[in-house]
């Protein structure tokens, strides 16, 4: 998708806001959305379909409200549309069904259970396939010149360019896909661009940009 | 279910706009008081991610690993070919670090790590990300011109020094393994924690030594 959320190489941002205190929270409502994010009930809904909700909120609210708003946001339309809250709830500031067929009910978890929660959530996303990698490392590669409808990984600043493996990562999980709830595993690479392959003001310099890249973002170059 | 529906998603957020409080302490109220009435969420458990994010995983963690493999060759080596096994010895995998690539400086050589299409970051090992590191100046730039991004940061780079930026466009997440600082050689694993700064493994940040000097 060709939305706000592709900020890689876009101009007119300003300098960086660089001071930041290493608190992880600067405001409660920040700490419980994440709190949110962590343990809410979300059955059915992939990584990458809420990455592709977030990348739908409307340009303005995308870059004009904080992040953790924007998880928010996000976690709003996800339940939405999956049916499970409505507008008129929202509303109301309660549930107006029944509705109970959300499985059975989430329990309070001590602070140890949840670090051990974060520790079983270390979630792999590779797989063995039986399809070969098509190309291995320094193999010269094209990204493709264009994006994809919905979700996508292979931002626009890098489409069309040409790189180099630099390393095979194996099959993982496929976002455009999985972004319409289908788990397909593709072999992804990590790729290496000249910062000069990819950015026309940029002369005479060793610097370079790593991406990982599905392989049918890629062909051999 | 999700019905994987963009199109409805997109009026969604055009309803939200209309619908939500404007202020963002009061929609992420008004969602956990929805999602707690609903079943779909417990508020003490909320408290104990906030606890766990707060108290216990953070840059700490990070520092911790980056301190053993500043003292022990073999750890270093380990977490350079298998880094979530390498962080799990201490106890340390967990959410998003399951394809952890360690990346290491060297006089040559300094690595930034970003996330243009979000906000990617390895949870378990450094904690919530920085503002900066979600704010759109930094996703933007990162890629396009490292070199000015870190000089807000008072990094200068040498021009025979090659910057590699690391965007997380998967499921790999990035950690910088900065380089050890000059004149901390007598110092033990608990004092080298103390001279890694959450920046230098994220990449803005990359002289340490000013910090041996601050702690004599």
């Amino acid at each position: 998708m060709d939305g706000i959320h592709d900020l890689g190489g876009k101009q007119g941002y300003g300098p960086v806001e660089v001071d930041d205190e290493e608190s992880p929270f600067h405001h409660d409502w920040e700490g419980r959305e994440w709190g949110i994010a962590q343990c809410a009930r979300t059955p059915g809904i992939t990584i990458d379909w809420w990455r592709h909700c977030r990348e739908l909120i409307m340009p303005e609210d995308y870059l004009g409200r904080p992040y953790f708003d924007s998880w928010a946001q996000t976690d709003f339309a996800t339940y939405i549309e999956a049916g499970w809250i409505t507008l008129d709830e929202i509303d109301a500031g309660k549930s107006l069904s029944d509705k109970t067929d959300f499985g059975n009910p989430v329990t309070a978890m001590t602070l140890q259970q949840v670090l051990q929660e974060d520790h079983d959530h270390a979630v792999r996303f590779d797989a063995e396939i039986d399809a070969p990698p098509a190309f291995s490392v320094g193999a010269q590669v094209i990204t493709s010149s264009h994006g994809n409808n919905g979700h996508t990984r292979l931002p626009q600043y890098a489409r069309g360019r040409r790189g180099t493996v630099h390393a095979c990562n194996g099959a993982h999980v496929f976002p455009d896909l999985s972004a319409e709830g289908k788990e397909i595993h593709q072999h992804c690479y990590n790729v290496c661009f000249a910062a000069a392959e990819l950015w026309p003001e940029v002369e005479n310099t060793r610097d370079k940009v790593h991406l990982d890249l599905w392989e049918s973002y890629l062909v051999a170059g | 279910m999700p019905e994987f529906d963009a199109e409805k998603v997109a009026e969604i957020h055009q309803h939200l706009h209309s619908h939500l409080p404007s202020e963002s302490a009061l929609r992420v109220k008004a969602l956990e008081t929805l999602l707690v009435d609903k079943g779909l969420v417990n508020p003490q458990t909320i408290d104990a991610w906030i606890e766990a994010y707060t108290e216990e995983i953070g840059p700490k963690r990070g520092a911790r690993v980056v301190a053993k493999a500043w003292s022990d060759p073999a750890y270093k080596k380990r977490l350079l070919q298998d880094a979530p096994a390498a962080i799990d010895e201490l106890g340390f995998l967990g959410k998003a670090t399951a394809h952890l690539k360690v990346v290491e400086n060297t006089d040559q050589v300094h690595n930034l790590v970003v996330c243009t299409l979000c906000s990617c970051y390895p949870f378990s090992i450094l904690g919530i990300a920085p503002a900066w590191y979600k704010a759109a100046a930094y996703r933007s730039r990162a890629v396009r011109e490292p070199r000015g991004v870190l000089a807000e940061f008072g990094v200068a780079i040498d021009d025979d020094v090659e910057v590699r930026v690391w965007d997380s466009t998967a499921e790999l997440r990035y950690l910088v393994l900065p380089q050890r600082p000059p004149g901390s050689e007598g110092m033990t694993e608990d004092q080298l924690v103390e001279l890694v700064s959450r920046n230098s493994m994220i990449g803005t940040d990359r002289d340490l030594g000013a910090n041996t000097r601050s702690q004599d």
